[in-house]
């Protein structure tokens, strides 16, 4: 008991104290910061509220922000957890390209957004623009230059990214499934679209949380990708809340007012992932 | 017991880990110390600045003047960009490293900065100043900052291509005369008369209304600074009258009319400044576009011959100034007061002589590619044919002042440069455009 207790502390430690360094103290003094004028330079003065009043009241570009990550963060979410779950269902199959394939649709994940981002930006505006005009496809031709495009264009590139990551999320989930039980299913005459639904779906509804949550969670702190694609243009209507919150600190010099969006920002993401954690997990299914 | 010995051993390295790890930050320190014992005392200077296309001319000058100077030792560190550097100065003096010289870009970061900034006043090279450069970067009659260079924008133009339509750069010195000469080029690529020498020739403009500085900052600047003198009196300015949109409008029009977009004008908001200049003058796929001094590497990289044959036309406002370039500086040198007397001493001394002895002036001009800020520099002149054309605006008098680094923070880029986006995308009107941004600029201040 009191040796385990010993090597509980030893594991812990380091990384509690890591922790501890990084996030809990950063926050806390953020937190502090959200109550002064703070311009980047001098240490501000206390203000009061009004630095959250300015947000709530005054400030109609975070509010477009909000929604525009909210919409972006319900489709992106849905796209990435399909797209994985049908790789990973493809390359569960026993294909013998399978494990090239596993790695292929991984590797999006090994590059950094910002280079990702500017990779995809070169693609829509050049790559799209020339196999637009060659093919006399309107459609494809001037992407990024208005919200729709760019939300678009912003949901293709996360979904790209972020399926292998989910690919192998429900892979493991996929093979821990006994045969036995698909065995039994083929027995008693279901077919493949029956066992999916009633077999294979509700026994990797762990990993749907899982991945429900790291999608969502992912799609709501989205930076670099936005930063590298759009930029949050035109005039800001595919900015999301982490570049407008980084805006208002280091282009408008409103520290204060920045860091009283983070924590605005903080609390929102926390009760929105919380909540959909708490209806997956009610989904779950114990084998 | 054996176990516990184990257990005791793992925290023991475990502690010496994490202590090495925290140590590690601390050794920069020690270093230091340890060489200043020796019998000259070695002065380190850090310099952190913004210019990238410098870095690497400006340490061949740092270790010239060290060759002179072997108990100075200064440390460069450049990171590029407007706002980037705006951000990670204040990163670097919050991590409490802070540099002994670094950049400051106008008014507003002067009043910013103020606690940390040196005075400057009796600095040899105050006297030599051009007139008007300084005038961004002086509170109360005190110098805080020395001028990096001068840089001039305008409408800069093909003159190969405009020699084969016919059309003479040097007689456009109004908004008409652009306007004809705008109209004659463009039938003439429409017609196909021009495709045998210039294949990927398409349209006369390309204008970067993605980059919110090409647009809300450079181009506004023309028209607002007739309604202000300096940057120091946009600065101070509590409204904008906005007296000139009118004659904005005509000119971002033009651009936007006659560019490859033409059409579909929203689009215009993707252009970044790559496609503006690399895939648009560089490749003759355009003839005109509006930049600055900045575009001669990029282009010269690209295709020299290109390069070697631009010149600059006017930027019109039209009824009150229409054959001017704006011509300005862009940043200023500053010296943290904060550091010691020596550290200081020494930082002023490496800016006075970079800017004042004959090595450093040579660097100046012919390494940096600047237009010097201040007198004296005799036959030392640009060599690049953009600095040359800013140079004669200059000295034939024709230019208006840059007043964009008054604008109040983020206005520039982030309304009025977003307004015009909104504007060519037609989700408001022109009237809508000015009118926000006027309400904008009295909010902030």
């Amino acid at each position: 008991m009191k040796r385990s207790k010993i090597w509980f502390a030893l594991f812990v430690s380091p990384i509690l104290l890591a922790f501890t360094v990084v996030v809990v103290v950063p926050m806390l003094i953020g937190i502090y910061y959200s109550f002064t004028n703070w311009d980047g330079i001098r240490s501000g003065s206390w203000v009061g509220l009004s630095n959250y009043i300015k947000v709530l009241t005054n400030d109609k570009d975070f509010f477009k922000s909000f929604i525009f990550t909210a919409k972006f963060a319900a489709t992106s979410v849905v796209t990435i957890n399909l797209l994985g779950f049908l790789l990973a269902l493809l390359v569960t199959r026993g294909l013998r390209l399978s494990n090239v394939l596993r790695s292929v649709f991984f590797m999006p994940n090994l590059i950094g957004g910002l280079i990702l981002g500017f990779i995809w930006q070169f693609i829509f505006t050049n790559g799209f623009n020339a196999v637009g005009k060659f093919l006399g496809v309107e459609f494809l031709q001037g992407w990024l230059a208005d919200s729709t495009t760019g939300f678009l264009g912003l949901v293709i590139l996360m979904s790209w990214q972020m399926a292998g990551y989910m690919m192998i999320i429900y892979i493991s989930a996929l093979e821990n499934i006994p045969e036995s039980l698909l065995e039994a299913a083929d027995i008693d005459g279901a077919n493949s679209f029956h066992k999916l639904i009633h077999i294979t779906i509700p026994l990797v509804a762990q990993a749907f949380t899982v991945g429900l949550f790291l999608a969502l969670s992912n799609s709501f702190k989205l930076f670099d990708q936005n930063l590298a694609l759009t930029g949050g243009g035109p005039y800001n209507s595919t900015q999301m809340l982490a570049l407008n919150i980084y805006n208002t600190a280091f282009r408008f010099n409103d520290f204060g007012v920045a860091q009283a969006k983070a924590v605005l920002f903080l609390i929102a993401v926390a009760a929105i992932t919380l909540t959909q954690i708490y209806y997956s997990k009610k989904r779950e299914v114990e084998m | 017991m054996f176990k516990q010995k184990t257990i005791s051993k793992l925290l023991i390295i475990v502690m010496l880990m994490s202590s090495m790890l925290l140590s590690a930050c601390g050794t920069k320190t020690n270093e230091t110390q340890g060489t200043g014992s020796d019998k000259e005392e070695i002065v380190e200077v850090d310099i952190f600045q913004f210019k990238v296309e410098i870095a690497q001319e400006l340490e061949a000058a740092i270790k010239a003047y060290q060759n002179d100077n072997p108990n100075v030792k200064i440390n460069l560190q450049t990171v590029g960009g407007g706002d980037d550097y705006g951000a990670a100065l204040r990163a670097k003096f919050q991590s409490g490293n802070e540099p002994a010289i670094f950049n400051v870009g106008g008014p507003q970061d002067v009043q910013d900065w103020l606690d940390r900034l040196e005075e400057l006043t009796n600095e040899a090279w105050v006297d030599k100043a051009l007139t008007g450069v300084l005038s961004g970067v002086t509170v109360e009659d005190k110098v805080y900052g020395l001028p990096f260079n001068m840089e001039g924008y305008g409408l800069i133009y093909n003159k190969r291509i405009f020699e084969a339509a016919g059309i003479d750069g040097d007689k456009i010195v109004d908004f008409a005369s652009l306007e004809d000469a705008v109209k004659t080029l463009d039938a003439k690529i429409k017609a196909g008369e021009l495709k045998e020498e210039f294949p990927l020739l398409e349209a006369v403009f390309e204008y970067a209304a993605k980059e919110t500085w090409v647009t809300g900052l450079h181009t506004s600047n023309a028209f607002i600074s007739q309604e202000f003198n300096s940057s120091l009196d946009a600065f101070d300015a509590k409204t904008l009258e906005f007296k000139y949109a009118d004659q904005l409008k005509k000119f971002i029009d033009l651009q936007a009319d006659y560019t490859s977009n033409a059409k579909s004008k929203n689009r215009l908001n993707a252009v970044d400044y790559s496609t503006q200049v690399e895939h648009g003058l560089a490749l003759e796929r355009v003839a005109i576009i509006q930049q600055g001094n900045w575009v001669f590497g990029g282009v010269n990289n690209i295709n020299p011959e290109v390069a070697e044959n631009l010149g600059i036309l006017p930027m019109p406002v039209v009824g009150v100034k229409e054959d001017s370039i704006p011509v300005g500086v862009p940043m200023y040198w500053t010296v943290n007061k904060n550091k010691d007397e020596k550290v200081i001493d020494a930082a002023k001394d490496f800016l006075n002589w970079l800017y004042t002895s004959d090595t450093g002036k040579d660097y100046i001009v012919n390494k940096f590619y600047f237009i010097p800020p201040l007198e004296g520099y005799g036959d030392l002149k640009a060599n690049d044919p953009i600095s040359a054309e800013v140079l004669r605006f200059a000295e034939a008098g024709r230019v208006m002042p840059w007043v964009f680094m008054g604008y109040p923070t983020g206005w520039g880029m982030d309304v009025l440069g977003v307004n015009i986006q909104k504007y060519y995308a037609g989700e408001i009107t022109w009237d809508e455009a000015v009118q926000d941004s006027i309400t904008k600029w009295q909010e902030t201040r």
